[in-house]
């Protein structure tokens, strides 16, 4: 479930302020404008955010705010399940609150359109998008949001560079028993999503393998990071790159290793429930998602970019030189819940 | 003609109802709901149990919450007759780490320990081999005796609370007369002074079995590394997309019908021996001399207090302190900027801050409200159906806070209240799920205090409304703000129940760590963490001041 929120919360106060403030002062083009004018008539929207974490939501928030004074971004912040939970009863009970909707989990998305629950619209600012972000739905129901990067990384006290896995492979080898951390595909989606793409290149055996190594297995993905930062384990196995690259921006003694099979890569969108009581102002914030204006808020958080023209965090390669995988979002509906259940055969809890 | 007591009685019930037996009612009503149609189902049970995984869990926790309670009881029972009825030294370093122990949140004593006592990288481990060049680990946190163990560490100052005020109001002629009829100290303990506080070691042990079933931090953060599933674990899953909370209530719904028997064993334990103490004909009060042996006490209290205090709150001191845990204690490590990051800086942090508090203040004092007309309605058997209010009463401690909020959710969030995002929620939550605390606080309190009293206000003409008012709650008020400040501490602790129902502006502080701790932030955690303890701990010294002046003027 968690998958690209928990980030870390270095908005450091100037340097945020500075870029944002570079944005909302830069100028707006025609589509936009047009919907800006539309929108202070409605005032607010109200965002359903499971993504990002609740500093990165925030800020991303007060983004859109001071580039569209007279619209208030309401961030309600929560674990993409309990968003999910809460549009669902608000449906059920006929009250319209959320405007949109940002869920880690793409199987959400897929039952709302099956639902009728989506509001078609396709921002015109997508097209600037990375290019496997550009269509997250042939029918526009909904639109790439998040991008999260997940790979390895080793503790350098515990594990020298020369020894490091080198791929997702290598882990497998028993020199790395008791060594490992991971998380757990019932608690974070992108593990679940890792363990497909796992799956698709060495079959279940992998993971039979893996449990011969008795990694220790957390929630979150990046209960791994923690449980390197502490020195219990050496390794750890798709990790966040951007909870990383936050430890290491602290001190931690922590590495990246980008696997040569390629980073697993979770793709998330947003979409405008059909019956959203701001439209014009929700058109506006999915304008504002897609354009450089989100990027540039979330990477000061190590939060990927999703645009080439906004530059990726801090201390993380650039997506167009890194192999991705990425499994869509069709796939993931079906194939997470699979290797969810496998994972709790394999594995025991 | 209607009695002002008959209104109140009405008035209690629709407020139980309200709380408790819609919310539960919504959720056994779903149990049996097909999920897209809303039709008559029994499949929903089928699901719940038909998996040896999910029968484990069950098992898992009803052990869990065995063993916890168990290691709780041996912990607290020694130090709560040693601290009320004994001279042994440091009674005040006693209280303040019982308190702190009871003040932590459990998540947070969990992430202590698993930098103590994780089998690599955790102090005590890493000391053990140093010292012994063993290979094995001292200790384990990740196995189910860890995990119980690290929980009754967090758990235990319930029945330690629980039985130190009831000692408190022993008198010691009775163990006086033991005493002249040739008993020691020790046969005098056994046989007369625990005996007379059995009703209140059961009460705490049964609350820790319930709190610990209940409990989803815990087992989120050990348990899962550990290998154990249990059912608050196994819930979670079920609200896995697809969300089958249909099933996650079929699952959740037996732990009432356990609820009801451990109520019923209670009563049956209790029933026929009496076990009043405070008669309103005075008595003293004086400390039993030890000799040697309050050393070795001493030594028992200090020792818990290392354990569950000393020790994870130096190893978080040091993360809240540290620039990256990883690097360990050294000079260059040194920083104030979590703190000050949020102290100043951090957007939610203060907020949250004065949320809890304020949230928290305003459940202990509904939740008492209502324990204490309850429980005095129930102890003095005022009308028929009693007993229907007890459990009422109790029920909300066994189910697990996320669905208790699911069902708050459901039945309040929503028209005709509207109440979503609002802090009412959180406190009629809040107040629901802690009123099994004030309950069995009040409770115990009023089946201490003998109706005579009353009966002598009565004869001379008060009704009873002023009886309570003018003779009850005053003999009740010491014991009362001890059951006040229970639930202000476990409400301000609060995750699971909190984590559902916050809106953007109603974050409390537990949220916020849990949410920082999802983050890998544990500098950050840390920091928050110690905040969260100072600010309770200020809460908790208020509180004392005023038990204590009132504890001695009751000895004047």
């Amino acid at each position: 479930m968690m998958m690209i929120d928990r980030r870390g919360m270095l908005a450091l106060g100037a340097w945020a302020a500075a870029t944002s403030k570079a944005f909302a002062q830069g100028p707006m083009p025609e589509h936009e404008r047009v919907l800006y004018e539309a929108a202070k008539r409605e005032g607010e929207i109200t965002w359903y955010s499971g993504q990002y974490s609740a500093e990165a939501s925030e800020a991303a928030g007060r983004a859109f705010n001071e580039r569209y004074p007279g619209v208030r971004c309401n961030v309600v912040r929560s674990t993409s399940q309990v968003a999910f939970q809460r549009l669902s009863q608000d449906l059920r009970a006929g009250v319209a609150q959320c405007d949109i909707l940002s869920s880690t989990n793409g199987g959400h998305y897929v039952q709302l359109k099956r639902q009728n629950r989506l509001m078609q619209f396709r921002p015109k600012n997508a097209d600037g998008l990375l290019p496997i972000l550009r269509v997250a739905d042939p029918d526009n129901f909904y639109q790439s949001s998040v991008l999260g990067i997940y790979l390895l990384a080793h503790n350098t006290r515990l594990v020298s560079e020369a020894d490091a896995p080198k791929s997702w492979k290598d882990v497998l080898d028993p020199k790395w028993k008791d060594k490992l951390a991971v998380g757990h595909p019932g608690f974070s989606g992108a593990i679940g999503l890792w363990a497909m793409e796992m799956r698709r290149l060495y079959g279940w055996d992998y993971f039979k393998q893996l449990e011969l190594n008795k990694p220790q297995i957390g929630r979150s993905s990046i209960d791994p990071v923690t449980t390197m930062n502490a020195g219990e384990r050496g390794v750890g196995v798709a990790v966040p790159s951007a909870s990383t690259l936050f430890s290491i921006s602290r001190g931690n003694p922590l590495k990246l290793i980008y696997p040569e099979e390629g980073v697993v890569a979770a793709l998330s969108p947003s979409a405008i429930i059909r019956n959203a009581p701001h439209p014009n102002a929700a058109k506006l914030f999915m304008e504002f998602q897609t354009g450089v204006g989100l990027s540039t808020a979330v990477r000061l958080l190590f939060n990927e970019s999703i645009r080439p023209d906004v530059p990726p965090p801090d201390g993380s390669r650039p997506l167009d030189q890194v192999k991705m995988l990425a499994p869509s979002i069709e796939d993931a509906e079906k194939g997470v819940p699979e290797v969810r259940d496998a994972w709790r055969e394999t594995f025991g809890i | 003609m209607l009695e002002p007591v008959t209104l109140l009685w009405l008035l209690l019930v629709a407020a139980l109802i309200f709380l408790i037996a819609a919310p539960l009612l919504k959720m056994l009503l779903i149990s049996f709901e097909e999920q897209e149609t809303g039709d008559f189902t029994l499949m929903n049970y089928a699901t719940a149990y038909g998996r040896q995984r999910y029968l484990d869990a069950l098992r898992n926790s009803l052990l869990l919450g065995l063993l916890s309670a168990t290691i709780s009881t041996i912990i607290a029972v020694p130090m709560a007759w040693a601290v009320s009825r004994t001279d042994m030294p440091g009674k005040g370093f006693t209280w303040a780490m019982v308190l702190a122990a009871f003040v932590m949140p459990p998540y947070l004593g969990a992430i202590g320990w698993i930098l103590l006592a994780g089998p690599n990288a955790g102090w005590i481990n890493q000391v053990w081999r140093a010292v012994t060049g063993a290979q094995d680990p001292l200790m384990n946190v990740y196995t189910f005796s860890g995990m119980a163990f690290v929980i009754a560490l967090h758990s235990f100052p319930l029945v330690f609370i629980f039985v130190k005020s009831a000692l408190d109001l022993i008198s010691s002629e009775m163990e006086d007369a033991a005493n002249i009829m040739g008993a020691g100290t020790w046969t005098t303990m056994r046989k007369v002074t625990l005996p007379l506080v059995w009703p209140s070691i059961l009460g705490g042990f049964i609350l820790i079995f319930l709190e610990t079933i209940a409990l989803f931090g815990t087992p989120a953060i050990i348990g899962i590394p550990a290998r154990v599933n249990v059912v608050t674990t196994q819930l979670w899953q079920f609200f896995e997309d697809p969300v089958r909370v249909e099933v996650a209530a079929a699952y959740a719904i037996p732990l009432l019908l356990i609820t009801i028997c451990l109520i019923g064993v209670q009563k049956l334990l209790l029933s026929r021996k009496g076990f009043v103490s405070q008669t309103g004909k005075g008595g003293e009060r004086r400390q039993i001399k030890l000799g040697p042996w309050r050393w070795v006490l001493f030594a028992w209290c200090f020792g818990v207090a290392l354990l569950a205090v000393v020790k994870p709150l130096l190893v978080l001191l040091q993360a809240s302190f540290a620039k990256a845990w990883g690097r360990g204690l050294s000079l260059d490590n040194l920083t104030f900027r979590n703190y000050r990051m949020l102290l100043f800086e951090h957007d939610m942090a203060l907020q949250s801050v004065w949320n809890t508090i304020w949230f928290s203040a305003a459940s202990a004092s509904l939740a008492l409200i209502l324990a204490l007309l309850v429980a005095y309605i129930v102890v003095r058997k005022l009308f028929r159906f009693a007993d229907g209010l007890a459990f009422l009463a109790m029920a909300p401690f066994v189910i697990p806070g996320i669905v208790l909020a699911i069902g708050f959710y459901a039945a309040y969030a929503g028209p005709p209240l509207m109440l979503y995002g609002s802090a009412l929620l959180i406190i009629l939550a809040f107040s629901a799920r802690f009123l099994p605390i004030a309950y069995a606080n009040a409770q115990a309190s009023i089946r201490a205090l003998h109706p005579e009293m009353e009966e002598a206000a009565r004869i001379l003409g008060s009704g009873r409304l002023q009886t309570i008012r003018r003779i009850t709650a005053p003999l009740l008020k010491t014991s009362l703000l001890g059951g006040w400040l229970i639930v202000f501490i476990v409400a301000s602790r609060e995750l699971s129940a909190a984590i559902f129902l916050v809106g953007p502006r109603t974050r409390t502080m537990s949220v916020l760590l849990y949410d920082l701790s999802e983050q890998g932030n544990f500098e950050l955690v840390s920091a928050f963490g110690g905040i969260l303890l100072v600010i309770t701990m200020v809460f908790v010294g208020i509180g004392m001041k005023l038990v204590g002046r009132d504890f001695m003027l009751r000895r004047d």
